[in-house]
């Protein structure tokens, strides 16, 4: 069996192994630094197996030394914006969690798949890739599904089709600079410009851009973590079984789409080794525009870190 | 597509709706007072659905009038345990919290099959039945199949054997007065008691009964909800798609084990009419007096309430 180790017992973790234990694919083991939250979580998981059919160990610990021999790293660990902080000093606590937490992925399972779900994860993908010394395609960043399933479950909703027969490509940075693409978004592959005027067009694309807000404005003390989990456990999956799907993800780009040296949204094809290749899209100038007013975001981010001395 | 309304969209709530989504039989309509708590979740488990390939509809609302028109309607109000508490002591501020959901289910959903989930769970049953005046085959208890759900996953773990192999009955309240049956806990049919050595069974048994308990100490600040969510899913599938599965549920008896008037765990065929009917074990005397004590706690516990 192959193991798959989640790092971060909230919400989206514990989600995530529930997802990955319906799909039957691996071991998951939770790991969080608060006593008793994965044990708990686990062992609730696992009373669960005997109805739901399912065999594969589902184990919760606070020992990182666990992640030993993972097929798969998931790395949702951090902590959430408290009333008084300010933006750059979450962002400062989380870069040295992901710091922390890369040190040991690198130290104990040197030879696995890092998927980076802590926002603002093309920055913290970056962190991990910087602290592991992981080969490239090596480290992947959780967004572009999360945001297209947002994006196809708004076109559905709004069309009155299955979800089924909708794709969605959105690209970019996980934020409000996000691109989505409606000329790449179809319905039974129909490009959704050709079925929707263009002012419902820009009104699901500013849901969708605002997909997550919307949850956090609805729940008040939470965010979404069923949408998130299950965009983690659907690339988890392509890794496992080397699925090569096309998936928009955060990878580490070397000059495709002319951009240099950061983690951004983009279409890859996703298997057993990571990012497995880099999709280059023909893009239009106002696309191409936004994808480099996405990509400046990020860097600044990473360039207040070097300045934080974070990195 | 079928109805479930969900009353309550906290942990167990909310997991329940993700578990019908995921077996894609029926809209599911979460309902809660806490103003965007059962919208935002909805919300939010409907963004899965492209990815996780369901097209049910998940619907999230603050206005139990909602409930208008459903086939099954789940209970899942009220406070949950917190540690040191036993479930037993939730019996009156959870009856007050459930008192309003009686009336609006028999004014806007006379005809649903309601499955109580809220603690003390059989006797909140018992008092929803005899409160609403509903069919007695039509309200339902979860207990059972979340108690045989975690004995199966400590029966398979002791013996290194797939769940799926293993097969359990838990009958009495769900508290720890709960009567379990090692004759009938099996693994491919084969009696667990020619499998394994008393002590470990007891020791199972033991574990089985404190096993919510053991939850919530890891969690502390939270129960148990996937394995219980998971329980009431199947419950649902089993109304839903008139499975007429045997599951060990919180029945309203009427006779069946020479008790009347009262609400406890006795497996029973679950169909598109609820508790299509109670199966009547041949209990040893050991057995039946574990039974019966079960019966008592319960019986003492609801003369509290006024029905």
């Amino acid at each position: 069996m192959k193991k798959v180790s989640i790092i971060g017992s909230g919400n989206v973790g514990s989600t995530t192994a529930l997802y990955l234990a319906e799909k039957k694919i691996a071991d998951i083991y939770l790991i969080d630094v608060i006593e008793g939250l994965s044990e708990g979580k686990a062992l609730d998981a696992e009373e669960g197996a005997p109805i739901r059919r399912y065999d594969t160990e589902l184990r919760g610990t606070t020992d990182f030394s666990k992640l030993v021999d993972s097929d798969v790293v998931v790395v949702t660990a951090g902590i959430a914006r408290e009333p008084g902080m300010s933006r750059e000093d979450l962002l400062n606590t989380n870069a040295k969690i992901i710091k922390s937490v890369s040190e040991k992925i690198a130290k104990y399972t040197p030879n696995s798949v890092i998927i980076m779900v802590t926002n603002p994860l093309d920055v913290m993908a970056y962190v991990a890739l910087k602290t592991t010394g992981f080969a490239l395609k090596k480290v992947v960043g959780m967004a572009g599904i999360l945001d297209s399933t947002r994006f196809r479950y708004f076109i559905a909703h709004k069309l009155g089709v299955s979800v089924r027969d909708t794709t969605a490509m959105v690209l970019g940075g996980h934020g409000d600079s996000m691109v989505p693409l409606p000329r790449y978004s179809t319905v039974g592959g129909i490009p959704i410009i050709e079925l929707l005027p263009k002012d419902n067009i820009d009104k699901i694309i500013e849901r969708t851009r605002k997909g997550g807000a919307e949850i956090v404005s609805y729940l008040k003390t939470g965010s979404a973590f069923y949408a998130p989990a299950a965009a983690v456990a659907e690339m988890v999956e392509c890794i496992i079984r080397d699925k090569r799907r096309i998936l928009p993800c955060s990878a580490y780009l070397r000059g495709e789409y002319g951009i240099e040296g950061i983690f951004i949204g983009v279409p890859i094809m996703l298997g057993k080794n990571g990012v497995e290749k880099i999709i280059e899209l023909e893009l239009i100038p106002e696309e191409k525009e936004a994808l480099y007013t996405s990509g400046s975001a990020v860097k600044k981010v990473i360039e207040k870190l070097e300045e934080l001395g974070v990195l | 597509m079928k109805k479930i309304s969900i009353i309550g969209a906290g942990n167990v709530g909310s997991t329940t709706a993700f578990y019908i989504a995921e077996k894609n039989f029926s809209d599911v309509m979460l309902i809660d007072i806490a103003e965007g708590r059962a919208k935002g979740k909805a919300l939010d488990l409907m963004e899965a659905a492209p990815v996780r390939n369901y097209d049910a509809k998940i619907d999230g609302s603050d206005n139990i009038e909602d409930i208008a028109g459903s086939d099954v309607v789940v209970i899942t109000a009220g406070h949950v345990r917190k540690p040191e508490m036993s479930r037993l002591d939730l019996l009156e501020v959870n009856a007050k919290v459930i008192d309003p959901i009686i009336q609006k289910i028999k004014q806007y959903t006379p005809n649903a099959i309601i499955i109580n989930i809220t603690e003390p769970v059989d006797a909140l049953t018992y008092y929803i039945w005899k409160k609403g005046g509903f069919e007695s085959k039509k309200t339902i208890g979860m207990t059972g199949v979340l108690d045989t759900t975690r004995l199966r996953e400590f029966i398979s773990k002791e013996l290194q054997v797939s769940t799926a192999d293993t097969t359990a009955l838990v009958i009495g309240g769900h508290h720890d007065y709960m009567a379990i049956l090692p004759r009938y806990a099996r693994v491919e049919g084969i009696p667990i008691t020619q499998l394994l050595p008393k002590e470990k069974i007891d020791k199972i048994i033991k574990h089985t009964r404190e096993a919510g308990t053991e939850i919530l100490s890891y969690l502390k600040t939270a129960t148990a909800h996937y394995a219980p969510a998971a329980a009431i899913a199947e419950m649902v599938e089993a109304i839903i798609k008139d499975t007429r599965s045997i599951l060990c549920v919180s029945a309203c008896l009427q006779g069946e084990y020479g008790i009347k008037d009262l609400c406890l765990g006795v497996p029973a065929i679950i169909g598109a009419n609820g508790v299509e009917k109670v199966i009547e074990l041949q209990l040893t005397i050991e057995e039946r007096q574990q039974f019966e004590e079960s019966e008592t706690v319960i019986r003492k516990a609801v003369e509290v309430l006024e029905v």
